[in-house]
């Protein structure tokens, strides 16, 4: 560039290189709030609860019962990303997981060995969970309903099933040992001892839960498929006028969705080995959903991240445990949640505005 | 703090003038890694249309939003009527009688035109005044349009509106409000040449009536025809300002409302004692900072054309008819048998028109985005693109003319806008996993291939000034390796510098071999740039100008003829 010949003043000179990112507070605050959050949270709550400051099986125990939601929350993060929302999550867990026990009874009934009939079974839970998210993806895509709509249909719809299914009550699981060791066992860690001296164990529904979010965050931030997912909740014309298969890629977001909604109603009715159709997944999809947003993720798309979601559940359930064990009113805890929520929305976009 | 005004007298004695009524006093303004504004100082008088002019990213639109209160200055501050004011909010602006037009229309699509004229200052009835009188609420939006010559209907929606149309409803709303300064931001950027002499003709009428007409484009004939007094930004300094010359009278002593004949004088720069008159070319080269030859690459000697090749060739893309299957003027005319266009390989076509003639729904019936009736022949061999996929496989890509809607995705990153057309070719492991070291590299190649301004490639492209989205956006279809490029308005809401390039590269890739469809709406452009120009009216080409023809002095003038319908068949025949 040639100088310019004007002599009017400049200051400070433009010979100061440009300004290269400064350390920002908002910045950080924006990009690691929800861990500093966690890591406040997780101290505050160990040293109510007493025994060992930042004890191991606190956390142990954080991941194991949080475990369904934090599935349901990694497939919400996927479909928000995408610009979508999926409200149904909560149904699709308890049709699935129904649809999973009764096919496991049934075959155990007719004399198939247990292994064969709970791999069955689970394979007809994640296969439910699929049609039902194919369904709502299908309205979505080639209905062109609104996806808070067409969701909406399958919160209602999904539950209404499970529940005539079982006259609204309890399926009971026949598999003695090995469905209930699906939520009871894990895997041991080594050097690691409980409160009560025995050795600790990382809950199978941890370990699938933590496999789900790794593969998710890569999915998110380093396939094609999730580059073509921001692209869309960023924006859907522009999406189009690139040549990315939108209808295709929103679906397959519904559909994964579903899949994982399975995923988490087996890892939950194996807890108890059996489903209640009227209670379980009880509104999920709001926690699925607040642990997205507190996570950091745009609810308007564009921008999400997997890891935030984990952190975010794990939050609302440290909160949960942390006001039970203060001897908070269970019916005051949604109050609390809620606040949690709207705070952290408003700290994060605070912080992007600036 | 708000400084006073540092008066410029030392070098420059400005020419004699009415008080500023607003002044912006050595205004800083810091973005993270960028001094978008540096220490400027300039005042706006009443009755004056004061031009800001500069490259994308010289820091025009950054001060027009420090003056209309939608971003506060680092340093440095505002002086309204004598006293320092500080704006925390654009409603503050407006209540100081300060409104910005934007770029991007703001009306509520599905309120009529009185109501979003009128929006948040109904007129209301009753006794407790709860209900908006719809009545007085009609009236008072049409005398709003009455005053600016515009006829609608203030019953219609907004959405049914043109953008010229919704244009004048959005300087309507600002009237509403009683502004006495209007700020324009770069409000011929979508008209077209009609439209735009319409709009023209409005701010002297503006001005005339006493307002301070604020006022960007890129287009610096309008900016010579209409300013009163003109600012060149350049990387966010102040670098020169013109004033029309008025000898013998006494501006100061002028009343406000004194109606002026619009080339009463010519634009000369302040300071200068020669008083030479302001050209397009002076203007450009104090906005470039450096000597700007003609802006149109040189034309390749004809018998390189491959039009004149003795060996017959199959055109390179044949449209048969083509149109549009929801054609908005399908039912205008049954004789409306659609486009017959032929481009050879190494060709540039102009397309001119009107807006709304339906050049850019043409373009992307050839390229799938709309269901398409008749045929495009690719290299001899029929082809049906039903998606935008199948197109860019065969080698037809298609920029869009709006950038921000349409075209980049800007809150991502400059890397990922460059790479998302053509994702497939960094996938790896079937698309598991990105090649991020190959798309860094990639990027990196086309910043330096277009010289694009961009010092962090993975930061979001909303970051980077018009110019240099723009080449971005062409860079992700070039990238594709295509064969045919439709490119929709290419240099709308560019600076001159980057045009200049940007024809650069379209003749280069015309030598390279490629067939180029240019639609524009800036009939210099396409004069300068194409082989040949045709013209779309109504769906159909009514016309079409040979580069000999091209080069006649009256092509302008034919180009409009035929756009508008004048005489058709006279040019036709």
């Amino acid at each position: 560039m040639t100088v310019d010949s004007s002599n009017r003043p400049r200051s400070p000179a433009p010979t100061h290189p440009p300004r290269q990112t400064r350390f920002s507070f908002a910045g950080v605050l924006e990009r690691w709030g929800v861990l500093a959050a966690f890591v406040l949270i997780f101290t505050v709550s160990a040293a109510k609860q007493g025994g060992d400051f930042l004890n191991v099986e606190n956390f142990r125990n954080l991941l194991n019962q949080n475990a369904p939601v934090g599935i349901l929350a990694i497939g919400m993060t996927l479909v928000i990303v995408s610009g979508g929302i999926d409200l149904s999550v909560g149904s699709m867990l308890v049709l699935a997981a129904a649809v999973g026990t009764t096919t496991m009874n049934a075959l155990i009934g007719a004399g198939w060995s247990e292994l064969p009939a709970v791999a069955l079974g689970a394979a007809a839970a994640i296969a439910t969970g699929v049609a039902a998210g194919s369904l709502t993806g299908g309205l979505i895509v080639l209905g062109r309903i609104n996806p808070f709509i067409a969701t909406l249909g399958g919160l209602a719809a999904f539950r209404s099933i499970a529940l005539a299914m079982a006259q609204a009550g309890e399926i009971r699981s026949q598999s003695a040992t090995i469905f209930r060791m699906l939520g009871t066992g894990g895997v041991p860690l080594p050097g690691l001892v409980n409160n009560a001296g025995k050795p600790l164990t990382l809950s199978w529904s941890t370990v699938i839960m933590l496999s789900i979010a790794v593969v998710a965050q890569w999915f998110l931030s380093r396939s094609r498929y999730g580059r073509h997912l921001v692209a869309i909740g960023a924006n859907e014309t522009a999406a189009r006028y690139t040549g990315v298969a939108i209808g295709w890629v929103r679906f397959r977001a519904y559909v994964i969705m579903g899949g994982l909604a399975a995923v988490a109603g087996l890892v939950q009715s194996s807890r108890m080995n059996s489903v209640s159709t009227s209670q379980l997944g009880i509104g999920s999809e709001l926690d699925a959903i607040a642990a997205v947003v507190i996570g950091g993720t745009s609810l308007r798309g564009g921008f999400g991240r997997v890891w935030g979601t984990v952190v975010g559940v794990l939050i609302l359930g440290m909160i949960t445990n942390f006001l039970t064990i203060s001897g908070v009113s269970p019916y005051w805890q949604g109050a609390v949640k809620g606040a949690v929520i709207v705070l952290a929305v408003l700290v994060q976009r605070s912080s992007a505005d600036r | 703090m708000p400084v006073a005004v540092a008066p410029n007298t030392t070098e420059h004695p400005p020419p004699p003038r009415r008080p500023a009524v607003l002044a912006a006093g050595r205004v800083c303004v810091d973005y993270p890694g960028v001094r978008a504004l540096d220490c400027v100082s300039l005042g706006f008088g009443l009755g004056e249309i004061h031009a800001i002019v500069g490259e994308n990213g010289a820091g025009k639109s950054t001060l027009m939003k420090v003056l209309s209160g939608f971003s506060r200055p680092t340093s440095g501050g505002l002086i309204l009527d004598d006293r320092p004011v500080s704006f925390a909010r654009p409603a503050d602006a407006l209540r100081a009688g300060i409104a910005m037009v934007h770029q991007e229309l703001n009306l509520v699509p599905t309120l009529t035109i009185a109501e979003n004229i009128l929006l948040g200052r109904e007129p209301r009835r009753g006794v407790l005044k709860l209900a908006v009188d719809g009545r007085r609420q009609r009236r008072e939006a049409e005398r709003l349009l009455a005053l600016l010559g515009a006829e609608l209907d203030v019953r219609r929606e907004a959405r049914h509106l043109s953008v010229a149309e919704a244009q004048f409803v959005e300087i309507a709303r600002c009237l509403a409000s009683e502004a006495r300064i209007l700020i324009f931001d770069e409000p011929t950027a979508v008209l077209g040449e009609r439209e735009t002499s319409r709009l023209l003709a409005l701010l002297r009428r503006l001005r005339d009536e006493g307002r301070a007409i604020l006022f960007i484009s890129h287009h610096l004939d309008e900016v010579i025809d209409v300013a009163d007094r003109a600012s060149v930004l350049r990387d966010g300094v102040l670098v020169a300002e013109f004033a029309r010359q008025r000898r013998g009278a006494h501006p100061i002593d002028q009343p406000h409302h004194a109606p002026r004949a619009p080339h009463s004088a010519p634009l000369i720069a302040v300071g200068d004692p020669r008083e030479r008159p302001i050209t397009e070319g002076t203007l450009a080269e104090s906005m470039v900072g450096r000597p700007l030859g003609s802006i149109f690459p040189p034309r390749r000697p004809t018998c390189q054309r491959p039009g004149d090749a003795s060996a017959p060739r199959v055109p390179r893309l044949v449209l048969r008819a083509l149109r549009p299957a929801d054609a908005p003027f399908a039912d205008a005319s049954s004789s409306n048998a659609g486009v017959e266009l032929e481009i050879a390989a190494g060709e540039v076509v102009g397309m001119a028109g009107l807006i709304g003639s339906g050049r850019t729904e043409l373009a992307e019936s050839v390229v799938g985005i709309r269901r398409a009736l008749g045929a495009v022949i690719l290299e001899g061999q029929p082809r049906r693109f039903r998606t935008l996929r199948e197109a860019m496989g065969a080698g037809v890509v298609y920029l869009s003319e709006d950038r921000k809607g349409r075209g980049l995705h800007l809150s991502l990153s400059s890397i990922a806008n460059t790479t998302l057309p053509s994702l497939n070719s960094f996938s790896q492991l079937g698309g598991l996993r990105i090649d991020h070291r190959a798309e860094r590299a990639v990027t990196r190649r086309w910043i330096d291939e277009l010289a694009i301004r961009c010092a962090r490639p993975s930061e979001p492209i909303a970051t980077l000034s018009g110019g240099n989205q723009q080449k971005f956006a062409l860079a992700r279809w070039l990238h594709t390796r295509p064969s045919v490029l439709l490119l929709d308005e290419p240099t709308r809401g560019v600076d001159v510098g980057a045009k200049e390039e940007i024809y650069r590269l379209i003749a280069q890739l015309a030598a390279e071999g490629l067939a180029c469809l240019v639609i524009s709406s800036e009939l210099p452009e396409l004069i300068g740039l194409c082989d040949r120009v045709v013209v779309m009216r109504e769906g159909r080409l009514v016309g079409e100008l040979s580069r000999e023809q091209l080069d006649w002095h009256d092509a302008e003038v034919r180009l409009v003829r035929l756009a508008s319908g004048l005489s058709a068949a006279a040019e036709s025949a």
